[in-house]
């Protein structure tokens, strides 16, 4: 049997940590749960439940800083006025992750710390270069998130430390939003390619300044200051774009697994710029 | 609420019977059935495609508290061999492992949490023995030999006119492979059921199944035991499809019950042993040759079928004979020579699936179709109209299709239907990096079991001394709603309402011997068994209604609702009243039927043992709209359209629901369904990589119903649970060829397999202009691609 | 441990093992069968319950979660003998075939119609992508759950 702890402050999740090591911390139990089942995650002594942790679950804003809480479910982003508002690059890739019964369950710490390369929220944090704060035992500290994930399912959380909140400054200066998920179907779909893009582009149509990061093609989300500069000051069109995506192949690894091969990532990663230049995904 | 209160009136849409209970989670599917005292039993399964069993290590699991017994093949009396034609599934396995799923130990603990700690403590010593994979390897002269009698379980021979010679008199001809992937069914409900031994010795079983009469049979000849000493009962299934169609947990379960002492047993296969050991559509591998003549008239069908069966036959040879029957397609071609091999691999066990191996042919006859009629630059449409079957044409397999043949009027309904008239403009109206086509598919399924073995029904029906009309049902309902329109039937009959219709699920000791659930039979025979009985029925009450009414004959009698009037008069015998005065040997009526066979057998396909040939056939005329994205290769389909004859309709709505479920689920093999395997062992034993469709990826379905009239079905209609499903890989391939001007000859269609022939240099034209060519596929070793 | 929740309008006290299963709780312990396991793993929604009004799969939550929560499964959703607008949309329409994915789609629609009274086609097909239906092709569902919301808008409450 394995003892279920639900805390309802981060004092109480403190002392639970502090007394019952091997603990396992879980929100919505969609990655931990269904691996501890299918045996790729042992079973611990002890699960511990954040899902009642108030300070874990807001949503708020600190000037020009977004703060979400870690157990911030899928569903309340999608409702949350500030999100929506200023983040829409998250908020429109969490609007395709899983399915209504996923979002309800699933946190963005959650899909932070599984750190799977193909997590929808990553490539869209990694555009607004997300900052994480982490909480242990000594006090808070606060990560980059590109410097958080080390590879698929690798975090540099410490013993004893869970992420607290995913902090994310508004990105004043872009006028462009897109993302674009690639998988076997519609619904419910597990992302083979994903693209996550900002840009600021002028009203003669010239791209000023480009964010990219790119998901399910490599150990992490791929980000590229090259393949941004080769947009930066082009005109925001599909020969461009075309050149453009021709570099793609060089900056991405991705790997032949059961949802598609290599191949179809690589040439998927460079062809969703050129939807960049299709113009209907613009938003702010 | 708002439903009819009504007698029921065969024709209309009436809501079916069965959703009541559903709705609101009533009804108690097999699985939900969790009697006291319940012990739980489960496999260990080899993990070893082929192999030498040596040993099987049990003590460990044995001693475990909790423990009742291990079981081993040393534990299994009888034959120790399930199938349900040919017999050679151990149901435990003895000295050899032929697929990973092979079960070589069964455990009854008392709890899931003892169970699943026995399972891990079973070892099986397995000497690995090399193993193949696809019928090609299989079939070469050094393959390891799965089967004392070899790895080929039949080869046979469908043929008429001389297809060699008749080549040379074509003015076009084109030739193609196709290659199509093992399916998985997907149920909702896994395999699973309970059974218990009674005190003087009757098993009864409540289990999960499209067959319950004849499980018992397999039950009996794999355990030593006396078919009648079985009973079982079958619910309604939460999903069935084929997969359920012979024992899947029946023989394993009985086993367990015999050794409970009496307690009752429960087993259940989760999802992912449901993948690893239940039965699969077979994948088959197909090289097409066709031809005809300059005007269109189709001259000569050549082709060579491999299915892969995996490790044991299960129907493997029916299921082949079925796709060889219908290689041809809905068409009149007079030189035809179809060649199949049916052959054993080491990879999971194939069976009965919904299209029964016409899902595989079905793909690529219909794909030749197209390139032939681009070859002559002609419609595809009408090409098809103008050699499709009428009625006293004789079929592909030398039949003469006596029965209703509305093919060529599926044909043209689809060809006045705007979908198609306005295709073309659609077309053009594509957005930036989406290439839209419309692609057809023109099919037909054959109903009923053919020749060799009854496909029988009996019906049985009681006045109940509550006044109420039982209808005592021997086939399964796993969805489609045949329970419904029997339902429908006996009340359009008789005259009467829901309320006072009652009707009793399988049971092997109340209902009657019906055969199976399967071959899109059962509104059919046993509709036309219960129209028998109803009608018995019918004239009794009347006839003892003059007595009680004293009248002096029999006329101007009629059934109402819970009585019977005399017109004239106006005075009433109730049912309630009529059931207590008749003994309860009267109360009862019984309907029979046999569907007819074929009288024409031709001279060829005499190498198979039942099936061969058919002589129903429901048919139907797909249209498929899709949009490919020129970045990712992936295929939308935006509109998909369904003409179908399945005789007269009985319940519009019923009517619908098997045509949307079967073009969903065909819709579903032909863009995302695949097994993926290596050396047997399946990459993707879950949801969550085996992709099924879900509400996003089923367009909206728009299904027409051309009403021929079957002269020898209930009210004049047939089934056609199963000719939906080979439409939609086809008509999508078609489509895809319209869009991109390249064929896909491997399914599922996936954005990969697009992407990469889309940069396989220049297009074809589908329609005109050049001849298209053969393509290429780089295969490579073991996986997909 | 003792948990205590409010099962289908009713207060319960059950003694149960933290890590146990809703699925199983439910299905075993309160007998309430009407919830399916169909895939364990949240991939097809056979599970779906309702919790404090949420949609959420019962198989991947445990036990100890539902302390003090409110959980409706399928059994619970009829009021007074009174069937549910969704209830009764999907029997009307042809809904309901095998009718093992209906509990749990059906408590989807409820739970999407909740957050979205007049969704479009499309929209109830996003809302229902979490659901698995093997047997009807989904036109029929999502017809039922058009009618069920025209019939909620229109204040013919449940």
């Amino acid at each position: 049997m394995t003892n279920v702890l639900i805390p309802e402050s981060m004092e109480e999740l403190r002392r639970i940590l502090d007394t019952h090591p091997g603990a396992r911390v879980y929100a919505g139990g969609t990655d931990l749960l269904v691996k501890m089942r299918s045996g790729l995650e042992a079973v611990p002594p002890c699960l511990v439940c954040l899902e009642r942790i108030a300070e874990l679950g807001a949503v708020s804003e600190h000037g020009e800083v977004v703060r979400i809480g870690a157990c911030v479910t899928h569903s309340r982003l999608l409702a949350d006025p500030v999100a929506t508002e200023h983040l829409p690059v998250l908020v429109r890739a969490v609007g395709v992750l899983g399915s209504q019964l996923i979002r309800n369950m699933g946190t963005i710490g959650g899909n932070v710390c599984t750190a799977s390369p193909a997590g929808d929220t990553l490539p869209p944090l990694y555009v607004l270069d997300a900052e994480l704060e982490l909480c242990g035992r000594t006090g808070s500290r606060n990560v980059a998130l590109r410097d958080f994930i080390r590879g698929p399912g690798q975090t540099v959380l410490g013993e004893n430390e869970i992420l607290a909140a995913v902090r994310i400054k508004k990105p004043r200066m872009f006028n462009l939003c897109h993302y674009e998920k690639v998988g076997q179907r519609k619904g419910l779909c597990c992302s083979a390619v994903s693209l996550a893009a900002m840009l600021r582009v002028s009203s003669g149509g010239v791209v000023e300044d480009a964010a990219l990061a790119w998901g399910s093609v490599g150990p992490t989300v791929v980000r590229s200051r090259e393949i941004e500069r080769i947009l930066i000051g082009e005109e925001l069109s599909v020969e461009r774009m075309r050149e453009a995506a021709a570099e793609v192949g060089k900056i991405v690894s991705p790997i032949n697994d059961v949802r598609a091969d290599a191949a179809y990532r690589r040439a998927v990663a460079g062809n969703l710029l050129l939807r960049l230049a299709a113009r209907d995904e613009s938003c702010l | 609420m708002t439903l009819r209160h009504g007698p029921l009136e065969i024709g209309c849409p009436v809501p079916r019977v069965d959703a009541a209970a559903k709705v609101t989670g009533e009804e108690k599917y097999a699985i939900d059935h969790t009697p006291e005292n319940m012990l739980w039993a489960g496999v260990k399964r080899a993990g070893v495609p082929h192999g030498r069993l040596r040993a099987v290590h049990v003590e460990e699991a044995r001693a475990l508290p909790g423990v009742l017994c291990v079981l081993t093949a040393a534990d299994v009396p009888g034959t120790n061999r399930q199938g349900i034609v040919h017999k050679d599934q151990p149901v435990l396995t003895e000295d050899r492992v032929r697929h990973r799923g092979d079960p070589v130990a069964l455990v009854l603990a008392e709890d899931r949490e003892t169970l699943a700690k026995a399972l891990a403590l079973v070892v099986p010593d397995i000497e690995p023995l090399p193993s193949v994979h696809g019928p090609g390897e299989a079939m070469r002269p050094d393959a390891p030999a799965i089967h004392d009698s070899g790895n080929v379980l039949l080869r046979a021979v469908i043929e008429k006119g001389d297809a060699s010679s008749a080549f040379g008199e074509c003015d076009a001809v084109v030739e193609e492979t196709f290659e199509v992937p093992f399916q998985e069914h997907a149920f909702l409900e896994t395999q699973n059921g309970i059974a218990h031994r009674e005190a003087d010795g009757k098993l009864v079983m409540t289990v999960s199944t499209q067959a319950p009469f004849r499980d018992r049979f397999e039950i009996a000849h794999a355990l030593g035991l006396d078919p009648m000493s079985i009973r079982i009962i079958s619910p309604y299934l939460g999903g069935g499809f084929g997969g359920k169609d012979g024992a899947t947990v029946q023989c394993l379960l009985a086993l367990a019950a015999m050794h409970a002492g009496g307690r009752p047993v429960r087993m259940t296969w989760e999802r992912e042993e449901s993948f690893i050991a239940g039965y699969k559509r077979h994948s088959v591998k197909m090289h097409y040759r066709v031809g005809a003549k300059r005007d269109g008239t189709l001259q000569a069908l050549e082709c060579d079928l491999y299915y892969d069966t995996g490790a044991y036959a299960h129907l493997g040879a029916e299921v082949m004979e079925l796709g060889m029957e219908h290689a041809g397609g809905p068409y009149r071609i007079p030189n035809v020579r179809v060649k199949g091999s049916c052959v054993y691999t080491n990879n999971p066990i194939a069976g009965a699936m919904r299209g029964f191996g016409v899902c595989q042919t079905a793909f690529a006859v219909e794909s030749v179709m197209d390139m032939l009629a681009a070859k002559l630059n002609l419609d595809p449409l009408e090409f098809r109209r103008k050699n499709a079957l009428r009625r006293g044409d004789e079929n592909c397999a030398g039949v003469t299709m006596v029965h209703s043949t509305g093919i060529g009027a599926c044909l043209e309904t689809l060809g006045r239907h705007p979908l198609w008239l306005e295709r073309r403009d659609w077309k053009r109206a594509a957005a930036p990096f989406k290439r839209r086509g419309v692609g057809l598919a023109a099919v037909f399924n054959a109903m009923g079991y053919g020749r060799g073995l009854p496909d029988s029904a009996i019906a049985r029906l009681e006045l109940a001394l509550d006044g109420r009309i039982r209808i005592y049902c021997g086939v399964s309902d796993m969805g489609q709603g045949n329970s419904a329109a029997f339902v429908q039937i006996a009340g359009g009959i008789l005259c009467q309402d829901t309320s006072r219709l009652e009707l009793i699920l399988p049971d092997t000791d109340r209902t009657h011997p019906s055969g199976s659930s399967s071959a899109g039979r059962t509104t059919y025979t046993f509709g036309n068994a219960l129209v028998q009985a109803c009608n018995a029925l019918k004239e009794k009450l009347l006839h003892r209604a003059a007595l009680v009414l004293m009248l002096d004959e029999e006329k101007g009698l009629a059934l109402l609702p819970g009585r019977v009037r005399h017109l004239p008069s106006g005075r009433e015998a109730s049912f309630e009243l009529l059931a207590r005065m008749l003994p309860e040997a009267d109360r009862a009526s019984v309907g029979q039927f046999i569907m007819p066979v074929a009288h024409d057998v031709p001279e060829t396909g005499k190498e198979f043992a039942i099936g061969f040939p058919h002589v129903f056939f429901a048919y139907a005329a797909h249209l498929a709209r899709v949009e490919v994205d020129e970045l990712t290769g992936r295929i939308e389909v935006t509109e998909y359209l369904a003409v179908t004859d399945g005789g007269k309709v009985i319940n519009p709505q019923g009517f619908e629901q098997q045509v949307h479920g079967s073009v969903a689920q065909g819709l579903g093999y032909a863009l995302t369904e695949q097994l993926l395997l290596d050396r047997g062992a399946i990459l993707n034993a879950g949801f969550a990589d085996y992709i099924l469709p879900t509400a996003l990826d089923v367009p909206e379905i728009i299904s027409v119903a051309v009403e021929t009239f079957e002269h020898t079905g209930p009210f004049g209609m047939k089934g056609i649970g199963e000719v939906g499903t080979n439409g939609p890989l086809p008509a999508v391939a078609n489509a895809v060829n319209d869009a991109l001007g390249r064929r896909l000859t491997r399914s599922p269609l996936t954005g990969s397999r697009v992407l990469r022939t889309l940069g396989e240099g220049p297009a074809q034209p589908a329609i005109g202009g050049a001849p298209v060519t053969r393509h290429e596929w780089v295969k490579r070793g073991g996986g997909s691609s | 441990m003792k948990l205590r929740f409010v099962l289908n309008g009713e207060s319960v006290e059950i003694e149960v093992r933290p890590d146990r299963r809703v699925v199983d709780l439910l299905r075993e312990d309160f007998g309430l069968t009407g919830t399916k396991e169909c895939c364990g793993s949240g991939e097809c929604g056979g599970c779906t319950i309702l919790v404090d009004g949420d949609c959420r799969l019962s198989c991947l939550v445990l036990a100890a979660q539902l302390h003090g929560r409110d959980v409706v499964t399928i059994e619970g959703l009829a009021r007074n003998g009174r069937l549910h607008a969704v209830q009764e949309a999907f029997m009307e329409h042809g809904a309901v075939q095998c009718g093992f994915c209906t509990p749990g789609m059906v408590l989807a629609a409820v739970s999407l119609l909740a957050r979205q009274p007049r969704p479009s086609r499309e929209q109830i097909r996003e809302g229902l992508s979490g659901n698995i239906c093997r047997c009807t092709g989904y036109v029929k569902i999502v017809d039922a759950v058009e009618a069920a919301a025209l019939k909620l808008a229109n204040g013919d409450r449940r």
